[in-house]
């Protein structure tokens, strides 16, 4: 080869056997390099980039399942507060209903209690009235009896007055009497 | 009057500079273009460079082990800082050509890029270029000689107040026989130093090397992206300016013809990039030993380190832009496969699709 001849190129110092061994000797390391990197080194920068992938993803995923997590629990808040002030409307009516109910048996027994108060007024004054009309027609009898200054039939009185005041009307005898 | 410390220090350089201009400057280098021979194996003359090469791969290659021995999810130590180059690259690889292209490409790039690196970074210890095997001549170093043990150790002698250069017997000397005589007579040994280490990408076999595997790589990459026709006719593209032959339409075989041009243009520009890679790289690390060396020799002390700064950017910049390079190359291949595939039924590329659009 001329250029690799003495008088040419090679006065450079380019000659075959250096170069071929140069040629060798880096095709080997490049041999052995390139070996080390597709064996070793890519490998190992997947995994660490798919590492690093699914931390980052994990992150994210974990991102949203907290802010997931958090409108859940609002949405869970919300709902037991609307359910609470559901349960007090509830008891605020149970209660109004309980005192109504109260207040309205209250009422009742009151209304009882005044009634039978009223008809035992009622007996009691009738009795008053019918004891009142027997001192009345006692009293009568002794005033008749002081007028006409004569011994009456006591028994046959008492009942003819009786048989008067029974005739005469009930709520209008007491005034009747008296005028 | 009381002295600042920044004038200390610049005088303190100044000194040190002075007394290694006086006293530790060696004879004037021997540079060579050619790689120095250690030893021979029948056609195989074992270099220096080669012995470099080799040590470079044995470092490279122990990184790699000790970088992949452990290979922890959460990286420490050595593991992660081995990890935190290698990845920086990758992803730098990946922004230029896609994940897809760039883990195709990632191994060669990387190794590419290593390897010069690792180079140019070990060319600059102290041991390269100054250490070394004696070859005695009739011209050359004036060494000194001792046995240490078994071995017996040569130096050059240094510069002294009295010659400000260290002893070197010149070829073109008339006296050359005479001052051999004398040096013999004071037990010292005349001849040529052989460094036992010199940065690989000073000796043009092994950037050369690394353009070819470069171009290999570029083109394969480019012929499994487009097939062997495909990717042939980026280079021999005479179909349209047949066709216009044929159909005697006279603009189709131009525009054919402008196409067959560019890609000839095509194939010179791959063989052109083989040579620009080569001398690249060559050029700036062997201009950069011989600045060094020089400069050792003129000021020893304090002015080189200023190089051995620049050397160390040089060699980090020309690794990157040979790395790079064959990245871009390597992409603008596939990109040229990708749009022709992209372009379905058209054959011809881009110039036909012009002409036929005229039509």
């Amino acid at each position: 080869m001329v250029f690799l001849a003495e008088g040419g190129i090679g006065a450079l110092g380019i000659n075959l056997p250096s170069l071929i061994a140069q040629l060798i000797n880096f095709t080997f390391l490049l041999i052995v390099l390139g070996w080390a990197f597709k064996r070793f080194l890519f490998p190992l920068l997947d995994e660490r980039r798919k590492r690093i992938q699914e931390g980052l993803e994990a992150s994210e995923e974990a991102k949203k399942h907290l802010a997931q997590t958090e409108t859940e629990t609002a949405a869970e808040l919300d709902k037991a507060r609307q359910e609470g002030q559901g349960l007090i409307g509830q008891a605020q009516q149970m209660s109004s209903r309980i005192q109504e109910e109260a207040r309205q048996s209250a009422r009742t027994e009151t209304e009882t209690l005044l009634e039978r108060a009223r008809s035992e007024i009622q007996m009691e004054r009738d009795a008053a009235i019918a004891d009142l009309r027997r001192e009345f027609a006692d009293l009568t009898i002794t005033a008749a009896e002081r007028v006409i200054r004569r011994s009456l039939d006591r028994t046959a009185h008492r009942e003819l007055i009786e048989e008067v005041l029974a005739e005469a009307p009930q709520g209008d005898d007491g005034k009747d009497g008296h005028t | 009057m009381r002295l600042s410390r920044g004038r200390l220090i610049a005088g303190g350089l100044i000194v040190l500079t002075v007394l290694g201009f006086v006293f530790l400057r060696g004879p004037t280098p021997a540079i060579s273009i050619k790689a120095e021979t250690i030893q021979t194996f029948g056609p195989v003359d074992i270099t220096n460079t080669m012995l470099t090469s080799w040590i470079v791969v044995i470092i490279m290659v122990t990184i790699v082990y000790l970088g992949t021995r452990r290979r922890d999810l959460v990286p420490r130590g050595f593991q992660n800082m081995f990890e935190a180059a290698l990845e920086a690259f990758y992803n730098l690889v990946v922004s230029v050509a896609g994940e897809k292209n760039g883990r195709r490409f990632f191994p060669v790039v990387a190794t590419l890029f290593f390897f010069i690196l690792v180079s140019n970074l070990l060319s600059l210890f102290p041991m390269f270029s100054v250490i070394g095997l004696v070859r005695e001549e009739e011209h050359g170093f004036v060494m000194e000689r001792t046995d240490v043990g078994p071995l017996p150790v040569s130096w050059v002698g240094l510069s002294s107040l009295s010659s400000l250069s260290g002893d070197s017997i010149d070829e073109d000397d008339p006296d050359a026989e005479e001052q051999l005589r004398e040096a013999n007579e004071d037990g010292k040994i005349v001849g040529e130093l052989i460094p036992l280490f010199r940065g690989p990408n000073t000796d043009l076999n092994t950037p050369l090397a690394l353009a070819i595997v470069s171009a290999i790589a570029v083109e394969s990459w480019g012929i499994a992206s487009l097939g062997l026709g495909g990717y042939g006719r980026k280079f021999f593209n005479f179909g349209g300016m047949f066709r216009g032959l044929f159909r005697l339409n006279f603009r189709q075989f131009f525009q054919g013809g402008i196409d067959a041009f560019v890609g000839i243009l095509e194939l010179i520009s791959e063989i052109v990039r083989l040579i620009s890679f080569t001398f690249r790289l060559f050029g700036n690390m062997f201009a950069g030993e011989v600045v060094i060396l020089m400069f050792t020799f003129l000021t020893p002390l304090v002015v080189t380190v200023l190089f051995y700064g620049l050397e160390l950017f040089v060699g980090i910049i020309q690794a990157f832009i040979f790395a790079i390079l064959t990245l871009v190359f390597g992409m603008m291949a596939v990109a040229h496969g990708e749009a022709q595939a992209a372009e379905g039924g058209h054959e011809e590329g881009p110039g036909a699709m012009a002409s036929e659009a005229q039509n």
